[in-house]
Formats: structure tokens, sequence, C-alpha cells
């Protein structure tokens, strides 16, 4: 009897030290990823963007700075910086004066904490023949050893953030919409990856994210946004914001800070001051597709 | 508006020459058809006087702008030019207007306006750290734009209201726009080709091929056709 007892006491000891073990092993590296179960449970059930309490958003943004921690090891500022009221976004590009460097390409890159390896790029800088406008024959990966190649113009393209999107009206569950201030946005932690927006885009500006985006942990930007560039998960797609994180707060989109030519003009479109209403008022302006009707809110002009 | 000194010495050697008594009959017929002129060139001698004492750094030409543009601040460019300022050689180097080779020192080739204008068409050949407009006024290193407004006046304008050049850090708020010397050589002023950043990589599972001659779409040959005729 007392024999017996030790025995079965044994066996629930060992079977206890077992999951004890087990639940130690789970702590120290789970199978979903390097978050604690909370957060992972949290993550399941996390609601829509717009449908989340602001205690919600902010319990979000303080597991996207954790997952960022355990998966990087860099310390992440992810905010959710609202819109301005009486700002609507508008981009102009001079083509006249685009030389091809591509730095706003790499500088795009880096902002919005894209990963190195994979072959996402938000903007595309494309060479065309001088005259010509024949979108589907242009070249992107020209790679001559100096840029402009005579007889050649350069186009970038990215996000047109369109006033009337096609890509939202095709999203299955609601993940992308259109911000207050024009920006088509994407909750990616809603977002089921169905590529169905890809196929509605004209543009060829959203890109579906195959692999988690590896980033080494120096290059790195810190300062996020849950809308924006914050390290995204696998099997989303992605797009340009404008760089929500900056221009919500006054500055201007890293591609245009970083572009040398100053081709790049960003501006509000209510403001009747600004450069880009100046711009739009002054210069022979087109935007690529117009007749698709989807309104983009980023045209081109030359001078 | 202000007059420079150039203008100054002119006024005043006319002035010289209308008053003078070996030209004392000449000035008695002309008196009462240049009465007016003299009135007025008195007045504005005297006005340089004043100006001539305050001809400080500080003190040069403001541009107010064009109606309704917006009030920018521009990045001062003197802590970046090895040279400036150009008093240290020229304060002991007679002026020589003379248009001539350069040696040493500065470029001997002047790519700007292909021959059509010499040193002394922007830099002030007496204040050697000024720079000079057509109108000869003097205009600080840091406010090159208005020299290069002078003649390139659409750019000017387009640069004031920020469909040209480039602004710093912001789209909202306060403008600061960096000044055209900043991007553009002044005395070569094209922008130089340049290598560039490298180009995307190609998705997995496709492959590269340049050079292929795609089938192009008929409406760009009747888009040639057209120009022929």
């Amino acid at each position: 009897m007392s024999n017996g007892g030790s025995n079965f006491d044994k066996a629930r000891r060992n079977f206890l030290r077992g999951l004890g073990m087990g639940t130690a092993a789970v702590a120290a590296r789970p199978a979903w990823g390097g978050e604690t179960f909370q957060d992972a449970f949290a993550d399941f059930f996390q609601k829509d963007y717009r449908r989340m309490s602001a205690e919600e958003i902010a319990a979000a943004l303080e597991r996207i700075e954790r997952k960022a921690k355990s998966r990087y090891d860099v310390e992440i500022d992810c905010q959710n910086t609202p819109p301005q009221q009486g700002v609507v976004y508008g981009y102009a590009i001079n083509i006249s004066r685009c030389k091809g460097y591509r730095d706003c390409v790499h500088a795009c890159v880096k902002e919005n904490n894209l990963g190195r390896d994979s072959q996402m790029q938000y903007i595309r800088v494309l060479q065309l023949d001088q005259g010509d406008f024949d979108l589907e024959h242009s070249d992107h990966y020209y790679d001559p050893e100096t840029v402009p190649v005579e007889g050649k113009h350069y186009l970038p393209v990215q996000c047109m953030q369109c006033d009337d999107p096609p890509c939202v009206k095709a999203c299955p569950v609601e993940a992308t919409w259109m911000e207050p201030d024009g920006i088509v946005v994407v909750d990616y932690d809603w977002c089921i990856g169905c590529r169905y927006c890809m196929a509605a885009c004209p543009y060829w500006a959203r890109h579906f994210n195959w692999t988690v985006p590896e980033i080494p942990a120096e290059e790195m930007n810190t300062n996020t946004h849950y809308l924006g560039n914050r390290p995204r998960p696998r099997g989303v797609v992605e797009k340009c914001t404008f760089c929500i994180h900056r221009t919500r707060k006054g500055q201007q989109p890293a591609c245009m800070e970083a572009c040398p030519t100053g081709s790049r003009i960003f501006g509000n479109l209510l403001d009747p001051d600004s450069e880009i209403r100046y711009v739009l008022a002054n210069k022979q302006v087109f935007r690529l597709k117009e007749d698709l009707g989807t309104e983009p809110k980023f045209w081109y002009f030359s001078d | 508006m202000r007059m420079s000194r150039i203008n100054i010495w002119a006024l005043g050697s006319s002035m010289a020459r209308l008053l003078s008594p070996t030209d004392k009959a000449g000035f008695r017929t002309a008196a009462a058809s240049y009465l007016p002129l003299v009135t007025l060139l008195f007045c504005s001698a005297l006005l340089p006087a004043n100006a001539e004492e305050s001809a400080e750094p500080s003190q040069a030409l403001r541009f107010e702008g064009y109606p309704n543009a917006p009030t920018v601040s521009v990045v001062p460019r003197k802590d970046e030019l090895f040279f400036y300022p150009c008093d240290q050689c020229h304060a002991a180097m007679e002026p020589n207007p003379e248009i001539r080779p350069l040696n040493a020192m500065h470029d001997s080739a002047l790519e700007h306006g292909r021959g059509r204008i010499w040193c002394t068409s922007c830099h002030d050949l007496e204040n050697r750290n000024f720079l000079t407009t057509l109108l000869n006024e003097l205009v600080d290193i840091d406010e090159a734009y208005l020299v290069c407004g002078g003649c390139h006046a659409n750019r000017h304008k387009d640069w004031s209201f920020g469909a040209h050049g480039k602004r710093v850090a912001n789209w909202q708020g306060d403008r600061t726009l960096y000044s055209c010397p900043h991007c553009h050589n002044p005395h070569s002023p094209a922008i130089k080709p340049r290598a560039p950043k490298p180009a995307p990589p190609v998705r997995a599972g496709l492959r590269l091929e340049l050079g292929i001659e795609h089938e192009k779409s008929a409406i760009w040959d009747s888009r040639e056709e057209h120009e022929d005729q």
C-alpha cells in the first residue's frame, strides 16, 4: 500500500516535473517565435485597427515593440500618430530633373525597415526612351556606369495614394483603407495576404512580403508607426505610406529628403500656399493612367 | 533702392564735370535744362554717402521676393568655401578687369555662360568678398541666389515658391531652402552624371535578360510617323 502510494507519488512527481520542464522550455523558446503566451494570445484576438479602443491600440503597440525586441534585439518606438486636421498629402515629381540615381529607393528601404534580402522595394525608377512613355517596355533594372544615360529619361513610380483606391475596394477583409489625410494604409496584423489588392492596383504599388524582413539590428529604424514602417509579419501585402511616421509630424518623406536633385515636391493639397499647390497651378502636370479614374494624388511634370 | 559704389562714382564724376570751372560756359548754357537733373544727382549723391559707411555684410542687399511668395530662409554656405574670404589674397592684389585666362587657384575654364560672362559679371571687382548683380548692387556670398536670379529669373521664381530646388527637412512650418550653389557649381552649373545606386534584385524564379527588343504597340510607331509629317 505504502509502496504503491510512493510509486504513484513518484509518477506524479515525474509527470509534474516533466510538465514544469515543458513550460520552462516553452518560456525559453516558444514554437510561435519569441513571444510570451499572453502576447501570442492577444495577437490572435487583436481586432482591426479601426475597431480597437485607445487602450487596445496602446497594448498592440507595446506588443509590436516587444516582438521587435525579441526578433531583432532592437528597442523600437512604435506610435500611432493621428492624421493632422486640414491636411491631405500630395506629391509631385519633376521628371525633367530626375536623373535616375535611385537614392530615393535605397533611402526608402532603410527608412521603412524593408527586408534587405527580400526583393521588395516600394519605389521603382523606370528608364524610358526620350520622347517615349511606353510604361510596359520601360526598364527598371538599368545599371549603367553613370546616369543619366543619353537619350533616356527616368520616371520614379510608387504608391500614388489614389483618392478612389481600387485596392481598398478589392480587400475582402477591410484590412486597407484611406486615412483622412489621404494616405492609403494597411493594417498589417489584419491582412490575410490574399493579394487581391495587388491585382487591383494599376500602379504596381503593392508588394507581397514573402519572408520575415531581414534587417540588421544597427540599421533598424526605431521611429515607427503602426500603419507604416514597423517590422511587418511575413505573408502580408505592404505599400508606401508617404512615410506616415514622418509626414504626420511635419517631416518630409524619406525619398524626398534623399533626392539630391530636388525633383520631389511634397505638401498639403489643402494649403493654397504650399509648394505642391504652386506646382499644380503653374506647371504642366499629368498623372499616370489618369483614364482609369482612380484619382491618384501623385503628379508628374517637366519644365 | 540702394546705390552701389560704382554708381556713386559715376554720379560723382559727372557732377564734378558739370560743376568744374573749365566747363563753366557749357554749364551755364545748359543750366536751365540740367537744373532738375543736377538736383536729382546731388540728392542721389548724398544718399550713397550714408550707404557707403554701412556697406557691411549684414547690410547687404535684401530681396523682397515675388508677390505672395512665402518667407524662406536660406542655408548659408560661407563655411564650405575653401578660399573665402577672397580678401585674404585679393586685398594685396591690384583689381584687373581685363578678360584673360586665370592661372593657379581658380579654374581656368569658366563653363558657365559659354564665354558670354566673365568673373566680374558676378564677383564685384572692388569689394572682393561680395558678389554683384547686373544693376551693380553688392550681394553677400550667402545670398548668391540674388545674383543667379538676375539671369535665371524663371528658375529663381520657381525656387522661391518651392517648385525648383530643395527644401530642408520638413514640409510643414518654416521653409529653409538650399541656395543655388549648393547643387550647381556656379562656375560649371550643369549637374554631372553620377553612378546610380544598385539595381533592384530580380524576383526569385525569374531571369533578367537585358537588351531584348520587345514588340511595341503600334501606337508608338504612329506617333513617329506623325512627327515625320
